[in-house]
């Protein structure tokens, strides 16, 4: 760092995509998307409701767009999300406290 | 180099001798991309042995460390990949991920892979085929209790059995309770407890040794 | 009202929450030749020419009938040789040749006696 430096720096701007948008904590819901051909967001959870998790570090590369061979760029955030069995399955059989957790991207949550 | 059967002095099925559909196709996929410099054969070999060489007794010793050293399980808990290469040098490949799961008294956990068949492989080697097979990848996630009742598990209704399906790059371990009464094993001794079933999560840990 | 828009829709190895029957603990010890598929699938995930999603979005494109017919590491290499021929790394003559050549060479060496030393 040079000390002859005067001027403070400018808050840093993050570039579009480069932070996670929701963190531990956000009530979420998965998205109701149906993708012709490839998805890796099962149907059995299009439109349900959970919360964040945890975020996972580092940002990576969209593993539906990897299948068509994208290999490297375009990062975001995958989340692990957790839902409650009884919000999955209308008629769920076994206790109300059974859940489930599973790790979307962030381009399949939007924010509740 | 390719696996041929010599020696057969019997008759046998046409696979047995390398002569299934996709045996030959697999065959002449590989050696037309190595003739053509895609890959070595090498290569191939050397993935081969890295395959042969993973297998539950790596995550079995794993889980055994975590029951005897405190401080371990804190590390691995809070990051699987790190810890398991640190301790134990167990590579992993490209960006994976390894989250381990805690069973606790209030929470059971089981992993499945709904769409394919993800699967720590790096420290459980390759997965059994029922973990493959629809029955599992449908009903672990709609019905987790009635699978585990197959298995002979079962839970009481407070207890949160908890699934996880894998979408993306994480992989999971289940880190089983540890059974009464082995408070005096060694970790090689509580390493033979530990079996490939109880790290996927469909049984507890048991001191009978009796589950595959 | 079209009732194939499920067929497109779901793909056929979206499994979660299926009906389905109880769990049959197979475990068939792998062939060589499915244990050679395997490496070969993480080379080509090791360089890229194929990575393990494109592998899986290959499966899933065998479509329905494929997938539930061909058994798992038959669905691999169906699905490589699909991605390789779209990418131009193989063409379906070269192919047909090569397993053609591989199947003779094998029938050949089935055929001879059985040697004592190797």
């Amino acid at each position: 760092m040079n000390p002859n430096f005067q001027t403070p720096p400018a808050a840093i701007v993050y570039a579009s995509g480069e932070r996670p948008v929701f963190k531990p904590g956000d009530a979420i819901r998965i998205r109701e998307r149906k993708p012709v051909g490839h998805y890796r967001v099962p149907t059995y959870l299009r439109g349900k409701k959970g919360v964040v998790e945890r975020v996972i570090e580092p940002a990576a590369v969209d593993n539906e767009e990897e299948g068509f061979g994208r290999n490297a760029g375009s990062r975001r955030h995958y989340y692990r999300l957790a839902l409650p069995m009884t919000e999955i399955w209308p008629d769920y059989v076994g206790s109300p406290n059974d859940g489930l957790h599973v790790e979307v991207f962030e381009t399949w949550i939007e924010r509740i | 180099m390719t696996e041929l059967h010599s020696d057969h002095d019997h008759a046998h099925a046409p696979e047995d001798a390398g002569l299934g559909y996709y045996d030959i196709m697999e065959t002449a996929v590989r050696e037309l991309l190595i003739s053509k410099g895609y890959f070595s054969a090498d290569e191939i070999r050397r993935q081969l042995e890295v395959l042969d060489s993973r297998s539950p007794a790596l995550g079995a010793r794993v889980v055994a460390k975590a029951w005897t050293d405190p401080e371990f399980r804190r590390r691995l808990l809070a990051d699987g990949r790190k810890a398991c290469e640190e301790e134990f040098a167990i590579s992993f490949y490209d960006d994976t991920q390894l989250i381990v799961l805690e069973n606790t008294e209030k929470v059971h956990n089981l992993i499945v892979c709904t769409l394919c068949s993800c699967y720590p492989r790096p420290v459980l080697g390759l997965p059994p085929d029922w973990y493959k097979l629809k029955p599992y990848r449908a009903r672990a996630v709609s019905n987790p209790r009635s699978v585990l009742a197959e298995f002979g598990t079962h839970l009481p209704e407070d207890v949160e059995v908890r699934v996880h399906d894998s979408t993306a790059m994480v992989r999971y371990l289940v880190l089983p309770r540890r059974p009464e009464g082995t408070e005096s094993y060694t970790e090689d001794a509580l390493a033979t407890l530990v079996t490939r079933d109880t790290m996927i999560g469909v049984i507890p840990a048991r001191l009978d040794g009796s589950q595959p | 009202m079209s009732d194939t828009r499920q067929l497109v829709e779901r793909l056929p190895t979206d499994m979660g929450g299926q009906p389905a029957d109880a769990i049959q603990r197979i475990e068939h010890a792998m062939a060589p030749w499915e244990k050679r598929c395997h490496a070969l699938a993480d080379v080509l995930d090791f360089h890229k020419i194929i990575n393990t999603e494109e592998k899986r979005c290959g499966v899933e494109a065998l479509g329905t009938e494929m997938v539930n017919k061909l058994s798992y590491y038959e669905r691999w290499i169906v699905a490589f040789v699909n991605i390789l021929f779209r990418k131009e790394i193989l063409t379906p003559t070269e192919l047909a040749l090569k397993m053609q050549e591989v199947e003779t060479a094998r029938r050949q060496h089935e055929s001879e006696p059985p040697r004592t030393h190797v």
